[in-house]
Parts: C-alpha cells; sequence; structure tokens
C-alpha cells in the first residue's frame, strides 16, 4: 500500500514556544488504514494533525523540518462541533454542500457530492434541518459530512466525540470503518482508547512530541490502563471493553 | 425587532436587491425633503410598501414601527413643540411653538418613514435568499461572512454571556449596589466572555479553511433568487429619483 | 483580508453586539457597543477595525430596527483609526494610559457624533442621550449646545469605560494566545 500521507524525521516548533512540539517523528498513513494517535495531553497529537494535513505551518505560523508527503486533499474534524459551523447556512444540505460549492464547482456535482457524503453518514434525512437546532452527535456527524463532501484522500479527526453523549460517541468511531473502506486514510488523534481499539487498524503513541510506538491495535494493551486491568484479573480484551466486562458480571 | 416573515406577496419574490434598493430610496429621500406635507408623503408611499409585503407584513412593521418612532414623536413634541422658538400658538392650557412643530412633523415623519421601508425589507427578505443573491452576483466571500455567519454566532454568545452571569453569581459575584460596583462587575462577566470567543477563533480559522472558505475560486450560489430586467429597471429609476430629490432640495435652498 | 482577520473582525462585531446585555444588566448608563471595534484595532489593525465598526452599525440596526442611527457610521469609523493610534502608542499596556486615552476617545468621537445628530436629526435619536438633551434644554439652554453637552457627557463615560476594558483584555492574554496577534508586540 503506497502511502497517503508520509512524515520523515519532521520536527515542528510553534511560533515563539520554546522547544519543539514534535521531533523524529516518521509516519505513514495508507488509503483504506484507520490509525490512531494516543498520547497524554501536550504530547502533540493535536500537532501532528495539524501537520499532517498541511494547516501547520501554513495557518499556524511556525517553522517545520523534515520531510512531508501530503495527499492532494485534506479535511479535518474537531472535537467541538459548534466551532465548525459556517455560519453561512440554514439548512444542513447547504452546510455540507458549502465545501464543494467553496471550490467553484457547478451546481449539479455540488448537489451531488453533498448528496452523497449525507448518504455515507446517514443523515439525508436531516437535510432540511437548521444546523442550530441539532444536537451535538447530529451536529458532529454534519461536521464530519461536512468535511467528506469534498472527498479528502486523508481525514484527520482531533477527539472528535469529545463533547458527545456515549451513544454519539459509539456511533461517530462505528462510522470509521465504512468510511476507511471506501479508501479514505483515516488519522484519529483520541485519548478514548477503549473505542479507538475497536476501531483502529494501527495504533501510533505520542509522548512529549516523539513517537514511542507504532504498531497493530493491540499495542494499545500495553497501556496503562490495559496494565490496570490486566492486574485486577480483568479478561481480555485491554484496555478493557466495558460491554463485555458487564456481560461477564451477568444480570 | 420583526425578523423575516415568509410569505408569497410581490415582494417576498421580488429579487433581495430590488427590496432593499427601494427601502435605501425611502431613506435617502427622506433627508432630502424638508417640508412636513412632503415627508408624511413619504411615510404613505412607505405604508404602500408595508402592504405589498401582505397583511403580516404590514400589521408587524406599522406595529414595530410605532413603537420605535413613539418615544421619538414624544421627545420632538417636548423638545421642538413646547421648548421651541415663537411665533406661538395656543391650544387651550398649552402653548405650542409653530416653526418648532413643523420641525418635529419632518423629523418624526422621516424616522417614521425610515424604520417603516427598512423592517418592511427585514420583514421580506429571508437572510438565506440574501445570502444566496450576494453570493450569485459576486459579492466578496468576507462581506457575505461578515454580515450573515455573525448573525448566526450571536445567539450562541448571548446565551454564553448569560451562563457566565449566572456562574459568577454563584461565585458570590453581585450586580445590585451603588454604580460603582456595578461598575465593578463588569469585568467578570466581560472578560470570560471576550477572552473564551478569541479562544475560539484559531480553530474556527482552521475548520472554515478546510472547508474552502475564502479561497479565492467564485463560490456557486445553490439557489440564486431570479432576477429580471423589470426589477433591474425599476433599481436604476429608484436611484434617478432619489438624485431628482436631492437636485430638487439644493435648487430649493439656493432659490 | 486573510480568513484569520474576518473570524477576529466578526468577533469584535459579535462583542460590540452582545455587550450591550450585560451593560443592561448591570443597569449602567452606557452602551459600550465599541469595546469590538477598540479590541480589534489594538489586535489586528486600522482598516479590520474599520470593518468591525461598519459591520456592528449595520447589523445593530438590523436586529434592533432602529435604522436612523447608519448616518453614524462615519463616527465607527474614527473610532477605529484613533483606537488603532492608541494601541500603537501602547496606551493600552497600563489602566492609567487607557482611561485618559479612552477620555480623549470620547471627546473625539462626541465630536463627530453631535453634529451628525443636530443636523440630520434635530437632536433627536432614540436613547438616554436625547433624554439628557431634552432636559437641558428645558433649563434653558440652546438646542446646539444641549445636543453637545449630552453627546459629550455620555460619550467620555462610555469610551473612557470601553478602552479600560480592552486594556484589561489585552493585559489578561494567556501568553500562547498573546503569541498569535503580532500588532500586539510592536
Amino acid at each position: 500500500m503506497t502511502a497517503v500521507m508520509a512524515l520523515e524525521g519532521v520536527a515542528f516548533r510553534y511560533p515563539g514556544a520554546a522547544g519543539e512540539a514534535l521531533s523524529g517523528v516518521s509516519l505513514g498513513v495508507a488509503a483504506g488504514e484507520i490509525v490512531a494517535l494516543a498520547g497524554d495531553a501536550g504530547a502533540g497529537t493535536s500537532t501532528l494533525l495539524l501537520v499532517a494535513t498541511g494547516l501547520a505551518p501554513r495557518l499556524v505560523g511556525g517553522t517545520l523540518t523534515g520531510t512531508r508527503r501530503m495527499p492532494g486533499r485534506c479535511g479535518i474534524v474537531f472535537s467541538r462541533p459548534w466551532t465548525q459551523l459556517t455560519g453561512l447556512c440554514s439548512t444542513v444540505g447547504d452546510e455540507v454542500a458549502f465545501g464543494p460549492a467553496s471550490l467553484g464547482l457547478a451546481r449539479e456535482p455540488v448537489l451531488a457530492s453533498a448528496q452523497r457524503a449525507m448518504e455515507r453518514l446517514g443523515i439525508t434525512h436531516l437535510a432540511m434541518r437548521d444546523p442550530a437546532h441539532l444536537s451535538g452527535g447530529e451536529l458532529q456527524r454534519v461536521v464530519v459530512a461536512s468535511v467528506l463532501a469534498l472527498e479528502p484522500d486523508l481525514l484527520a479527526l482531533d477527539d472528535p466525540a469529545a463533547e458527545l453523549d456515549p451513544a454519539g460517541a459509539d456511533a461517530l468511531y462505528g462510522l470509521l470503518p465504512a468510511l476507511a473502506a471506501g479508501g479514505t486514510a483515516v488519522l484519529v488523534a483520541t485519548p478514548d482508547l477503549e473505542r479507538a481499539a475497536r476501531v483502529a487498524t494501527r495504533v501510533v503513541v505520542l509522548a512529549g512530541g516523539h513517537v514511542v510506538a507504532d504498531g497493530p491495535a493491540h499495542l494499545l494493551e500495553g497501556t496503562r490502563v490495559a496494565a490496570i486491568a490486566r492486574a485486577a484479573g480483568c479478561p481480555p480484551p485491554y484496555p478493557p471493553d466495558v460491554p463485555s466486562l458487564l456481560r461477564r458480571v451477568g444480570p | 425587532m420583526i425578523g423575516y416573515l415568509a410569505g408569497r406577496s410581490p415582494l417576498h419574490r421580488a429579487h433581495p436587491y430590488t427590496t432593499l434598493a427601494l427601502a435605501a430610496a425611502v431613506l435617502l429621500v427622506a433627508f432630502a425633503l424638508t417640508r412636513p406635507l412632503e415627508v408624511w408623503l413619504l411615510v404613505a408611499v412607505a405604508a404602500v410598501l408595508a402592504a405589498s409585503g401582505g397583511g403580516e407584513v404590514l400589521r408587524s412593521s406599522v406595529r414595530a414601527a410605532l413603537l420605535l418612532s413613539l418615544p421619538i414623536w414624544a421627545l420632538l413634541f417636548v423638545l421642538y413643540g413646547l421648548l421651541g422658538a415663537e411665533p406661538r400658538l395656543a391650544l387651550g392650557v398649552v402653548s405650542l411653538s409653530a416653526p418648532g412643530m413643523a420641525r418635529a412633523l419632518v423629523l418624526g415623519g422621516r424616522i417614521t418613514a425610515i424604520v417603516l421601508g427598512f423592517l418592511t425589507a427585514l420583514g421580506t427578505t429571508s437572510p438565506h435568499r440574501l445570502v444566496e443573491a450576494m453570493t450569485a452576483s459576486g459579492v466578496p466571500f468576507g462581506r457575505t461572512f461578515l454580515l450573515a455567519s455573525t448573525l448566526t454566532v450571536l445567539p450562541r454568545m448571548r446565551d454564553r454571556a448569560r451562563q457566565i452571569l449566572e456562574a459568577q453569581q454563584c461565585r458570590g459575584l453581585r450586580i445590585g449596589g451603588s454604580p460603582l460596583a456595578r461598575l465593578g462587575a463588569l469585568g467578570p462577566l466581560a472578560l470570560p466572555l471576550i477572552l473564551g470567543a478569541l479562544a475560539e477563533v484559531d480553530e474556527q480559522v482552521l475548520a472554515l479553511d478546510a472547508r474552502g472558505a475564502g479561497g479565492g475560486a467564485r463560490r456557486t450560489a445553490l439557489e440564486a433568487p431570479p432576477d429580471s430586467g423589470p426589477q433591474r429597471l425599476v433599481r436604476w429609476a429608484l436611484l434617478v429619483a432619489v438624485i431628482v430629490a436631492y437636485g430638487w432640495k439644493f435648487w430649493r435652498m439656493r432659490g | 483580508m486573510t480568513l484569520r482577520d474576518l473570524v477576529l473582525i466578526r468577533l469584535g462585531v459579535a462583542v460590540n453586539l452582545v455587550i450591550g446585555q450585560i451593560v443592561a444588566a448591570l443597569l449602567l448608563p452606557i452602551y459600550l457597543d465599541s469595546v469590538g471595534t477598540i479590541l480589534i484595532a489594538a489586535l489586528v489593525g486600522p482598516r479590520a477595525a474599520i470593518a468591525a465598526g461598519l459591520v456592528s452599525q449595520i447589523l445593530g440596526a438590523v436586529i434592533s430596527g432602529n435604522f436612523s442611527w447608519l448616518p453614524f457610521a462615519v463616527v465607527q469609523v474614527v473610532i477605529a483609526l484613533y483606537a488603532w493610534a492608541a494601541a500603537r502608542l501602547g496606551l493600552f499596556r497600563r489602566l492609567a494610559t487607557a482611561v485618559p486615552a479612552g477620555l480623549g476617545l470620547g471627546l473625539v468621537a462626541a465630536s463627530c457624533s453631535a453634529p451628525i445628530s443636530y443636523f440630520v436629526f434635530g437632536g433627536v435619536t432614540a436613547g438616554g442621550v436625547t433624554m439628557v438633551t431634552t432636559v437641558l434644554r428645558a433649563l434653558g439652554a440652546p438646542l446646539g449646545v444641549a445636543v453637545a453637552s449630552a453627546s459629550y457627557a455620555t460619550d467620555l463615560l462610555d469610551k473612557a469605560i470601553a478602552c479600560a476594558l480592552v486594556s484589561a483584555v489585552l493585559r489578561s492574554l494567556p501568553q500562547t494566545l498573546a503569541a498569535r496577534f503580532p500588532a500586539l508586540a510592536r
């Protein structure tokens, strides 16, 4: 599989910052992969997403060293649904179509891309609704659809379920395999290791701006939570999966 | 005060630029007219405009215009009528200044006509349709963005202001007391609001950029309102009318 | 104008339009409807601040329905330029310099708005300023003097408090956030 996005020995420093946010990072993501980025706050996962999608240093300033190969088109989804709305659209359909429309494409292709994106996210029934009146979970799906309407080669998600309730979070992470199957490369930074472990094909662990581990999803078994669970005698999988724990406890 | 009221009147179906041109013409002509009779003729024209927007628009516009104008009429009455210059007319117990009342009628009529005109435009133009019209006619993204998306973020900011007020009150902030004490409460209420909004800016910029906003290509309008020859003619005619009105005003001032 | 400028201008406009809500809850006799303009002048620059002032004027009229405020748009331009100059001179760095700067702004703003109020509206716009005008007139002052005095009194207080508030905001910015505004470093 050729990598859609590849970083080689990349270091990044924010403007006016004392230290480097990322150093010596090498990472590749191929089409159809779901790569989970794990790490504590300040480990550099959000920064890595910005660098991978080309938003840093272009929009945030700072200096970048190393080799970077970026995909043709990138999309990024942040944790707060509200700050990602354009504010210009009164219906979900218009909001999703905003991306293709901004590229200046003709009307029919724009509407077709928007329709496809809404179908993939299962929100066609929300097309005529006002984004201002949607729940957090629905709104985040609208945001993902809006980003997908641009048909990106790489979809980056920064803790996308942070503001969602558990059902909404499950639904959002549950969408990722279908998206990857459609050929998109998915890169998701998240502290939610349980949900990440369910869908990720690969895990990259960051600490202090360095990559400390990069391998298959069962790497997450080495995390603190997994270690505690193992020590406590919980059954696999690690990190512990609440539904399976509940099944053990039984009614 | 009134927002868009859906309807099928000629004004609703007109291109948003036409409706706005009508309201702007009322505004500009109002300042060109200087006699009470002329100004109140314009008020009648504005009322006819409101009527052509349909019964609901007429009722709402007139009601809102009256609510906004009444305090001004009252102040005008006091400032010009009661406290105005000679010669005075005696009306029972009250003595009113004749030139003062004339001026009051002009000023009051002006504001009433302007407000009525714009409320009619507001009531018959849906913001969405205006944004589409602006996009279709090539208005730069920045302008449509500022006018349209600000209105969308306002309710959230107002909610946040309310939440901050409640949170600070829970922490013991008092909003009553002497003027100086109330002034002191301004900081704890306004600072978190402004700082919180500033902290969101970076993420908003990244999200907008990722959607191709302001990218330079001309955005496709998906539902451009239809324009027509007669409407364009009307807009030009309004411009001519405004020029004529000012020409007449200055000619009268000279002669 | 970059996308970042646009988002900041939008923030300035929103601040202009929402601070009035807080002021009303505190029952203070001021509007503080230029705080956003002054803030953007200090954070971004004069063009952005002018845009913020003008858009605030338009949207304020749309929201309140009172379109007679539109002729005061030129006052917004003056406020934006003054605030930018004050920021360049570093007057917002301390409260002791921000308040006099605000008084100066009040003088300048009132000098622009009083003639507009007098000549275009005969001294009668909506709001508390006209009340003050009426009271002064009833006490015997000529109309011109009444309009001017009312404008100056309210504007001096309003702009001094606005500048003090902006100074507090700029001094409270966390280091990482402040670094994102190159205009502050100058």
